[in-house]
């Protein structure tokens, strides 16, 4: 009698597709709710080419919302990914993108770049992916050697790190006074509202080619989590694959962390809920962080807009309140 | 008999002591081969050191002929497979699954498994009678149950050769039993070298090839249990009294070592 | 020969006027160096900042205003006109919807990513940076100009000089200058120092601003504060929730100090001060009145 579980693409190939689904739905609703009125009827007529009767609607959709849409999409995707990634190299449940000092060094740099007055982009983008980069860089170099591959040793130089980090941070925050303070809290709160279309262009031909290296790894991820020393007795070259992992994501994270500040929860969690409705194999896991997260970012970034009368709640705010709970409650369902 | 392991003159330390020094031994193509010793003796490391785990900068390592550095890591993982004493789970795999990564060598760089793959992982599920358990989660088995997971998935390497650290270790008596008889119908049925280390010397008089005793990273003696294990060799390596008889079955050497009131 | 070039000159010249007759667009350059092009008649304009609303009432063309920000609460039928974000944190989407054909917009404090994005949707952006009275009334004749309320701009103009000459004749009158202390952050202890508004209302006002030194917004313990000795004390309303009572018999427990020892301790509405707007000067007379009460004395 053969295993009755399905084969893996055809797996792989379902979820994808439910997810994707998701996804469309989820965006065609992002980019059609907001402090305008737009119909998804005039949406879909739009879509399909016609112009909208109103310039100013036209300008709306597709200059304001839906590269914020697609900004939300590529970031959700990418934490998630990262976090899912993360807790894989440090075989720790708890590990999220940001916890090898890409938090603290990239605020350091963005905070940096808003003091010496330059703008969003590319200024403050370039000071806070070069901040990240140099932490990272620090982190390497702390942990080099033989001890990169024990587990742990990587894990507290960055938690040190970032504490560090921390302290400069609120060192930086309490010495300004003026405008740019709000600049900087915004920073460190999370936005996505920042950018436009060809922007968000370049972010996703950055992260597209993260993706599927990514996912190439995915059965050695799944191989990882057996431990280093089984894992190289199962015919993985421990040292290349973790390096690999270690620079693709950290890459990945800091670039989105330029485009939209720190973004929280959503690398932790998500991973983790996934893996309460799919299983704990990276083969789907990979392709649903990415459908998942982005889809989820984007509702939460849609209820941030929308939920408040005036103004609008930070997004990251609402992936807090939204994801925890849930997750609680699939874990109480899961544990029946 | 075609020599599966060989080695030379094999030294190995983490820093500045030796945990191995000038190490000589063969074990030969379908032998169930047992290394025993005190603790600290070394028995591990030289389990790691042959599984590629652990590289020595002094002396030789031969796999079939081959020298070890001449292997791939694939190809290596293709022809020795380890079970890991204690395997550590952080994340709920189900048994299917961890079965399954066994083929990780032999698929393509994406990592999807064939028919074929399936077919070996049923096969492997079912010779180690974990087949009723392949939809559980690790942390629903026994101790048992998970080592014999372990071994599926060895299976599934399609290895020529298995090493074995200390499975019996967390086992009770009759699970003890049960492994060993597992593992010698499986180095019958299958044809693999089976390479082990274990604490227990009673376990190993009973089913060992050729035992290797160890001591300080040195070899007292290699051979035959009723060959190696005299009651002064034990005695001056665990240092402790012994009473060394007889087993009623077989003919093999049976160890009880002696509380101090009856000495 | 010389009838041949006026006979090419004048075709040329006429086509010019005719050009810029029929052209409903102008060029100018705003207070950030920025070559703007905009409307001649603006009609529908959104105000990126709080002082630039009262600016534009001042000029009788509230009407013509279809957005403000969330702090836009004077006079008060700005409090009724459309919302977009606060100053700091505008909403892009509501700009747009309300299809304006200006914004103004203030240098130190609208992020400048939301200017251009605005620029990039084909609205024009008009930036002014007030930062001293002078600067203030360029500013108010300058969006004079841009709504055509140009000769609204200089009656106003006209009229703050006015008020401000006869506080430099009554504030020439007195025989000292109080040393004063202007708090606006109370944990960690805040004031304003040079290059700012507050800086150059307390020097016209006839007091001298001891915080006045190398950065704009000096921190200060308490102990420095003390050994600065303030003749007078004010305190802005800015922090919400500041319960004012409890801060005045807090410092009230240094009576060394002679702001305390003389009982002048003030509390003033942070708005009349912070916005460069025409109301600035109703601050400044608030000022005079606090720092030297005997030239009113003398006055009644």
């Amino acid at each position: 009698m053969s295993i009755r579980s399905p084969f893996i693409l055809r797996r792989i190939i379902t979820i994808s597709l439910l997810l994707l689904f998701v996804l469309i739905v989820v965006m065609l609703a992002g980019v059609s709710m907001g402090s305008t009125k737009i119909g998804l009827k005039m949406l879909l007529q739009s879509l399909l080419g016609e112009k909208m009767a109103d310039t100013m609607l036209d300008t709306i959709v597709w200059q304001i919302r839906f590269p914020r849409v697609l900004l939300a999409g590529l970031v959700g995707a990418t934490l998630s990914l990262g976090g899912l990634v993360f807790q894989a190299i440090l075989r720790n449940p708890l590990a999220e993108p940001y916890i090898l000092g890409i938090s603290g060094g990239s605020a350091i740099g963005a905070i940096i770049g808003i003091l010496s007055g330059l703008s969003r982009f590319p200024g403050v983008s370039l000071t806070a992916f070069a901040g990240s980069l140099a932490t990272l860089f620090l982190l390497l170099i702390m942990s080099s050697g033989k001890s990169l591959l024990k587990k742990n040793t990587l894990l507290l130089s960055g938690v040190m790190v970032n504490a560090f980090c921390s302290a400069i941070i609120m060192f930086l925050v309490s010495m300004t006074y003026d405008a740019r303070l709000h600049n900087i809290i915004f920073w460190l709160m999370g936005d996505l509202s920042m950018c436009d279309i060809n922007q968000v262009g370049i972010l996703a031909l950055m992260l597209l080619p993260c993706f599927i290296i990514l996912f190439c790894y995915s059965h050695s991820m799944n191989i990882i989590l057996m431990g280093n020393e089984m894992a190289q007795t199962m015919g993985i070259n421990i040292r290349r694959v973790t390096a690999v992992l270690l620079i693709v994501t950290s890459f990945m994270v800091s670039a989105t962390v330029c485009y939209c500040g720190l973004l929280g929860f959503v690398g932790l969690v998500i991973p983790h809920l996934l893996r309460l409705v799919f299983g704990s194999d990276h083969r789907i896991l990979v392709p649903a962080s990415i459908l998942g997260g982005g889809s989820y970012m984007i509702i939460c970034d849609l209820l941030a807009r929308v939920l408040p009368q005036q103004g609008e709640v930070p997004v990251g705010v609402v992936t807090a309140m939204v994801g925890a709970p849930l997750f609680i409650y699939l874990l109480k369902r899961s544990k029946q | 008999m075609k020599k599966a392991v060989e080695i030379e003159n094999l030294s190995f330390s983490y820093s500045d002591n030796d945990i191995l020094k000038n190490t000589c031994l063969s074990v030969y193509e379908r032998e169930f081969f047992i290394i025993i010793g005190p603790n600290g003796s070394g028995k591990t490391t030289l389990l790691k050191v042959i599984a590629g785990i652990l590289k020595s900068r002094k002396g030789r390592l031969k796999i079939f002929g081959r020298s070890f550095k001449k292997y791939t890591r694939k190809s290596l993982a293709k022809t020795i497979a380890l079970v890991p004493q204690m395997g550590m789970v952080d994340f709920p795999f189900t048994v299917s699954e961890l079965v399954l990564m066994g083929r990780f060598p032999h698929l393509n760089m994406l990592g999807f498994e064939q028919k074929k793959d399936m077919e070996i992982a049923s096969k492997a599920m079912a010779l180690t009678d974990i087949k009723h358990l392949e939809h559980r989660t690790m942390d629903q088995l026994s101790g048992g149950e998970r080592q014999r997971v372990f071994i599926a998935r060895a299976i599934c390497q399609e290895p020529r050769i298995i090493l074995l650290d200390e499975p019996t270790a967390s086992l009770d008596i009759a699970h003890q039993v049960k492994l060993m008889d597992l593992m010698e119908k499986l180095k019958e049925e299958i044809g693999f070298t089976v390479i082990m280390v274990s604490h227990d010397v009673n376990l190993a008089a009973m089913y060992a090839t050729r035992l290797l005793l160890l001591n300080s990273g040195m070899i007292e003696g290699v051979g035959k249990p009723r060959d190696i294990l005299n009651c002064e060799m034990l005695e001056k390596i665990y240092k402790c009294k012994l009473l060394v008889d007889k087993n009623p079955f077989g003919d093999l050497p049976r160890i009880t070592p002696l509380p101090l009131k009856f000495i | 020969m010389k009838k041949r070039c006026l006979i090419l000159v004048v075709p040329v010249l006429i086509c010019f006027f005719i050009t810029q007759a029929q052209s409903n667009e102008r060029c100018v350059t705003d207070q950030a160096g920025r070559i703007v092009s905009l409307p001649d008649k603006p009609e529908r304009i959104v105000s990126l900042a709080p002082n630039i609303t009262e600016i534009i009432f001042a000029l009788a063309r509230g009407h013509l205003l279809k957005g403000v920000t969330t702090f836009s609460d004077f006079p008060v039928e700005a409090k009724k006109i459309y919302k977009v974000g606060s100053y700091v944190k505008l909403d892009l989407e509501r700009i747009v919807s309300l299809n304006p054909d200006l914004c103004i917009a203030v240098k130190d404090g609208n992020p400048k990513d939301v200017v251009d994005r605005l620029e990039s949707l084909g609205i024009p952006v008009y930036a002014v940076d007030p930062k001293s009275l002078d600067g203030l009334m360029q500013t108010i004749f300058e969006v004079g100009e841009l709504l055509n309320a140009g000769d609204r701009a200089e009656t106003l103009i006209h009229n703050m000089r006015l008020r401000i000459q006869r506080i430099k004749f009554l504030v020439a009158k007195a025989e000292s200058t109080p040393r004063v202390f202007w708090q606006i952050g109370i944990s960690p202890i805040i004031s304003a120092g040079s290059n700012t508004f507050i800086n150059e209302l307390i020097t016209l006002a006839g007091g001298k601003n001891i915080a006045c030194g190398t950065s704009r917004y000096p921190r200060f313990s308490r102990e420095q504060v003390l050994s600065l000795a303030p003749d007078v004390f004010i305190i802005t309303s800015m922090e919400k929730g500041v319960v004012f009572d409890e801060l005045k018999a807090d410092w009230g427990l240094w009576p060394e100090m002679p702001a305390v020892r003389n009982n002048r301790i003030f509390l003033v509405d942070s708005n009349l001060f912070d916005r460069p707007s025409p109301r600035i000067l109703d601050g400044l007379e608030l000022l005079v009145e606090l720092i030297h009460p005997e030239l009113f004395k003398e006055k009644h």
